[in-house]
């Protein structure tokens, strides 16, 4: 038994000593973000703790960068897309899960094949799609750009969500004098909302964080979403490490909020993303 | 005789009205999962249908987005195969991939395995690892080259306060470090999203399997061996089938770290594909079609590793 013991203190010590060395590891570039954030520009390659913290790098970079407008651009644009998204994909969703209609499951497969085509693959005729719409450099443009894979994919989970409701709930209603529209609206809706939010924030982070289409269909810089504004600071600021370090810091702080306020979701919208099918 | 014909009419007419009340119930029961349909089909249809036609079009035309395309057939794949940087773009991307496989499949098992085992404190480190993933490619990508800066970096200024200045290098400026470094910001980034998927699955384990594995004697390592992981079995195939999807579509960390650089040594498909459509500065002469050959290969892979994922996400849930 007390070989047991031994090995057991053992093994947890070196747990222990991996997982914080990881901890450090991962965590350092963060730290060392906001230490420099903070720091006076003329002691970032000089110390490693800030002797006094300097708020001023904030106020900088937030008028110089013009940040407050493009923060502005991303929730324009997360917030359009994100709604178009969760209203089309639980409408479709719940007609999957919870109606009866000829050729059901091929239908359901030819949806949910878009989200299997990489957003590489339609980079280049959406442009010119776009252009002739006359929607490049338009945020409503980038929005509409960026609903068709993640449409697919938030069908998958919110189909999966209302399929497992219990169909009784339904049958209930419609004796009740219910039509399929009040089913939905009153009964399946109300109780949807752990998948909608899941949805909502999958969505959202997948949004706010795109850089590809972002970078492409909008030229003009004062249009520019937050992602793309930030790699065009960076040549200005290449040797400001303290402002471009305030700069990053601000950017993840929306995403930051939504992860704290809801990481349960947060963690499993991710990895619902991970079993297709 | 009189009797008679009424009665036929009376019949007819029921039978009519019956007969339309029957096409309208069909109708109906169509009309409405089609007024449920519609919004997503029209999505569907408009920004993602007919730009991927177009591409697949696209992939058989000459274009520089200005005069007229011209219908070139399969010269767009046959020039491909004879580009060199096209192959130094996929021989990148598959080392890329494989080293992302390895190390963001074997880590996060681990970890996560460990964080499993009942250890005290599992929340904050699982909070700690999954931190990173929420940032951006684009500011990670960012983040990584301010560490990676050979002057003023964290990195080499950290390496040489330890006296171990032989040790510093040009990390993204040289050609044999520049994939390993990039990699190094995958797995930074990666690591806590893969745990987070294997944690998950781990609490789906009987617990009665370990205690079973644990009366017959089996230690620790050996549960993970013999329990873990081949509970985990479709699990790892779609951490790997991910892993793999990511890397064969990365572009953005590589884009603005590196965007593909010094002289294509870290150039993916992904990076090559933008460049030739778009230009590193927007300046040089765009090849729409041949870039859209390029995303056709991207495409077919993503596809396949896809329906992979898909056949082994049903066979879990047949499981379950």
């Amino acid at each position: 038994m007390s070989l047991y013991r031994v090995t057991k203190v053992i093994q947890n010590t070196l747990s222990y000593m991996f997982l914080i060395t990881l901890s450090i590891l991962l965590g350092f570039p963060l730290v060392w973000l906001v230490l420099t954030s903070v720091k006076d520009r003329r002691e970032v390659f000089t110390t490693f703790l800030p002797t006094q913290v300097n708020i001023a790098n904030f106020a900088r970079i937030w008028d110089e960068m013009n940040l407050p407008t493009h923060l502005g651009n991303s929730l324009f644009v997360t917030g359009l897309n994100v709604t178009i998204v969760v209203v089309t994909a639980t409408l479709a969703g719940y007609a999957f899960a919870r109606l009866v209609f000829p050729r059901q499951n091929s239908i359901f497969y030819v949806f949910i094949l878009a989200m299997m085509i990489p957003g590489q693959a339609i980079l280049i005729p959406m442009f010119q799609y776009l252009k002739n719409l006359g929607l490049l450099n338009s945020h409503v443009g980038l929005a509409l750009a960026m609903t068709g894979a993640p449409i697919s994919f938030a069908i998958f989970l919110m189909s999966a969500f209302f399929r497992a409701l219990p169909a009784e709930l339904g049958d209930a209603g419609k004796i009740d004098g219910c039509n399929e529209w009040g089913v939905f609206r009153h009964i399946y809706l109300p109780l949807a909302r752990p998948g909608i939010a899941t949805v909502v924030i999958f969505q959202f982070m997948g949004t706010w964080n795109e850089f590809m289409f972002s970078v492409t269909y909008i030229s003009n810089p004062v249009l520019k979403t937050i992602q793309p504004a930030l790699y065009q600071v960076v040549g200005r600021y290449s040797i400001d490490y303290t402002a471009l370090s305030a700069g990053l810091l601000m950017a993840i702080v929306p995403i930051l909020i939504v992860f704290l306020l809801l990481q349960k979701q947060f963690v499993k919208g991710l990895t619902a993303g991970a079993f297709k099918g | 005789m009189k009797i008679f014909r009424g009665e036929a009419v009376t019949t007819a007419v029921r039978e009519l009205r019956e007969e339309r009340e029957a096409t309208k119930r069909r109708l109906g029961k169509i009309l409405v999962p089609t007024m449920f349909l519609l919004p997503a089909a029209l999505f569907l249809l408009a920004f993602t249908a007919i730009p991927l036609a177009q591409a697949v079009v696209l992939s058989l035309q000459r274009w520089n987005g200005i005069q007229p395309a011209t219908f070139v057939g399969l010269r767009n794949y046959r020039l491909l195969l004879e580009d060199e940087v096209f192959r130094q773009a996929v021989g990148n991307t598959i080392y890329y991939t494989l080293a992302t496989i390895l190390f963001q499949t074997t880590v996060p098992l681990i970890v996560a395995s460990i964080l499993n085992s009942g250890i005290r404190g599992s929340t904050i480190f699982r909070f700690v690892y999954f931190l990173p993933v929420i940032i951006s490619l684009t500011i990670t990508g960012l983040l990584w080259s301010m560490i990676y800066e050979p002057n003023f970096g964290i990195l080499n200024e950290t390496l040489r306060a330890l006296g171990l200045k032989s040790l510093t290098q040009l990390w993204l400026a040289d050609r044999s470090l520049v994939l390993p470094s990039i990699i190094v910001v995958s797995i930074w980034q990666s690591l806590g999203f893969y745990m987070m998927i294997f944690f998950a699955a781990m609490q789906s384990i009987p617990e009665d399997l370990y205690e079973a594995a644990a009366i017959d004697g089996a230690n620790s390592l050996q549960r993970f061996r013999f329990v873990t992981v081949p509970m985990l079995r479709n699990t790892i195939i779609v951490v790997i089938v991910l892993n793999t999807i990511n890397g064969v579509k990365s572009f953005d960390q590589v884009w603005v770290m590196t965007a593909g650089g010094p002289n294509h040594a870290s150039e993916t498909l992904g990076t090559y594909l933008y460049r030739t459509a778009f230009g590193t500065l927007g300046s040089s002469n765009p090849q729409l079609g041949y870039a859209t050959a390029i995303a056709m290969v991207i495409l077919a892979v993503s596809l396949i590793f896809s329906v992979i994922q898909i056949r082994v996400g049903q066979n879990r849930n047949n499981e379950s």
